[in-house]
């Protein structure tokens, strides 16, 4: 009797245990819904993402990948205040990611889902899930600048008696600031925060050499193939991309702006937990390497680039990366609209 | 407005859709403006010497855009809408073909004609019509090619619609009577098409202010717009109370210069 009242607490404890132990693993892994929706830049990027993440996840799991685009924040926010998250997933550029942590409008990444001990610890936000590195850098035409004789640094690109020819630099206060200040002499350590006056005074002696200010990340690759400008900042891989088609144009590391590229789960998404599976897609390093091929934006699971073709390497800014220096997203968090004002007056000022 | 009780009904549906997705977002978006009972985010729009001058600008581009669709538009409408239907029907091609047509697509395609190395400039050069390459892009005359072109439709449109309407006996009679075709057109065709050239403009004007894509590529970053400025505070600063600031301020400059522009219009009737 007394035995079998133990067997029967102990297969009753068994049962209860099986039971949560069940529930356990429905917590887990929640019903598969029919799709999931990644938002991202879309063009290029997105081929690229399909190639290297989605094609693989919709076979693992067997759930459709939406994608949608372009990259807004305030469709985001619009989004979580208004409860109809449309997105599982999205793109998010690196100081609106600290903001939107900030304010509330994401959920936090599941570090049993994504591993990112191969991460950079810089790499680990508990919200933002660092997906690549890019960079702001120098693209000037090769039969105008030859032998190795372009533009090495901002003071370089100051020096518009050595270097003459049309420039173009980016229509916004990020990057600038900061070129026009290590032109001036700041060490790149001794940036932020950033002295504006001092950083405008100095943009003021490029602002007449400067054709174009870019607003699309394609507008200075299509500016340097058409010969309008002979030097441009911009993406490294919207560069890389043109050069892999045979374009007449090279870059130039020294002294580029790196930046991470970043995704975020929206608060109040649909499919939080497949949308962490996706991450964790995002985090392998053989998938990054064929993304990093594809358009020069390497991951930051630094085990990828043991995986990336010699011939790709060099096109990388994870291979120059103390040539470099990065952009502080906290210091735009807070003083990023203040820039951008300033940087809007500036523009209508006649020179 | 309502006198005509058959006249209502019909329309209501229509009056339901401007009021839920027009009218009550508009107000909500006033609202915003003066969050928290404050009117500070209107006396930044207005006490900061920026956004005063970059509305100005607008409008001025907006005037300008509209004057040049006006002297392209008006020929153009009255040549459709007066010769045969065979050639009207090409007109009508051309005319309506670049409005389907993506902005963004167009906005490059001028880009590669306008260059530095365009097609334009290479054939003035080569031709040696110019030593230099002529800067038509990344500048002020960029952007008003490309608005014009965007925008060229929007007048071609209502003033040939205003010129179908005239009898062709009116001009005919005149022309019979021995008036000059010139005085047939100042004192015939045009006071009889005004309703359409009204239209026409305040559709291009209006649809100039909020332009921002084809300012920012082809004006090479110089022209800025208001519409730039409002996305910024929108998508950037995340600041909706000054998005919304700005855009009543532009709203309600965009009413005053639409009333002024019927006062003149629509002379007093002849007594």
């Amino acid at each position: 009797m007394d035995i079998k009242r133990r067997h029967v607490v102990s297969l009753m404890g068994g049962a209860a245990a099986v039971g949560v132990a069940g529930r356990a693993v429905a917590q887990a892994e929640p019903p598969k819904p029919a799709q999931i929706v990644v938002n991202h830049s879309g063009g290029s990027m997105g081929t690229a993402m399909r190639k290297a993440f989605f094609n693989g996840f919709e076979k693992k799991y067997g759930i459709r990948v939406v994608e949608t685009s372009p990259v807004d924040f305030g469709k985001l926010r619009a989004m979580v205040d208004s409860g109809n998250v449309e997105w599982d997933l999205t793109e998010i550029g690196g100081q609106d990611a600290i903001r939107a942590g900030k304010a509330n409008l994401l959920e936090k990444i599941d570090t049993k889902v994504v591993d990112r001990s191969k991460y950079p610890p810089t790499a680990q936000n508990p919200n933002v899930f660092a997906s690549s590195v890019y960079t702001t850098i120098i693209g000037y035409r090769t039969d105008v600048f030859k032998g190795g004789n372009h533009p090495k640094s901002w003071a370089d690109w100051w020096d518009v008696k050595k270097f003459p020819g049309a420039r173009s630099m980016r229509n916004h206060p990020t990057d600038n600031l900061e070129f026009a200040l290590l032109a001036d002499g700041v060490p790149k350590d001794k940036l932020y925060p950033i002295d504006f006056d001092r950083a405008f005074k100095k943009l003021d002696q490029i602002k007449p050499h400067v054709n174009v200010w870019w607003s699309t990340g394609q507008q200075p690759a299509q500016l340097l193939l058409d010969k309008e400008v002979v030097l441009a900042t911009g993406w490294n891989g919207r560069f890389y991309d043109i050069i892999k088609k045979g374009a007449p144009v090279e870059i130039e590391w020294g002294e580029g702006a790196l930046k991470q590229g970043s995704f975020a789960i929206p608060r109040g998404a649909k499919n939080p937990y497949w949308a962490n599976k996706m991450l964790a897609e995002l985090a392998i390093p053989q998938q990054q390497a064929v993304y990093a091929s594809e358009l020069g934006y390497p991951g930051l699971n630094l085990e990828s680039l043991n995986f990336v073709d010699a011939k790709v390497k060099p096109y990388l800014p994870t291979a120059y990366l103390d040539k470099q220096f990065w952009i502080s997203d906290e210091w735009y968090a807070e003083n990023g609209t203040k820039a951008a004002e300033l940087w809007n007056a500036w523009m209508l000022k006649k020179s | 407005m309502f006198s005509s009780r058959n006249g209502f009904w019909p329309a209501l549906p229509a009056l339901v859709l401007l009021f839920a997705f027009f009218l009550f977002p508009v107000v909500r978006m006033l609202g915003f403006s003066v969050e928290g009972g404050t009117f500070d985010w209107y006396a930044k729009a207005l006490g900061q010497g920026l956004y005063i001058r970059v509305l100005w600008n607008t409008f001025e581009i907006a005037l300008l855009v509209t004057l040049f669709c006006l002297l392209l538009g008006y020929p153009l409408g009255f040549l459709m809408a007066t010769t045969t239907p065979g050639w009207a029907t090409l007109g009508f091609i051309f005319v309506l073909l670049p409005l389907w047509t993506s902005v963004l697509v167009r906005t490059y395609a001028w880009m590669v004609l306008l260059g530095r190395n365009g097609v334009f400039n290479r054939l003035l050069v080569e031709y040696g019509i110019t030593s230099d390459p002529i800067p038509m892009l990344h500048n002020f005359t960029g952007v008003l090619i490309g608005m014009v072109h965007v925008l060229l439709p929007y007048m071609v449109l209502p003033i040939y619609g205003a010129v179908r309407k005239v009898d062709p006996a009116i001009p005919a009679a005149a022309a019979g009577l021995g008036a000059s075709s010139w005085r047939i057109f100042w004192r015939i065709w045009l006071p009889l098409t005004l309703n359409g050239v009204f239209a026409g403009c305040v559709l291009v004007f209006i649809l100039s202010l909020g332009f921002y894509i084809t300012p920012a590529l082809l004006g090479g970053g110089r022209v800025i717009m208001i519409a730039v400025l409002i996305e910024q505070q929108v998508r950037e600063a995340l600041n909706w109370p000054f998005a919304a600031a700005l855009s009543a301020v532009l709203l309600v400059a965009t009413f005053l210069v639409y009333t002024i522009a019927q006062r003149f219009s629509q002379p007093e009737p002849a007594r």
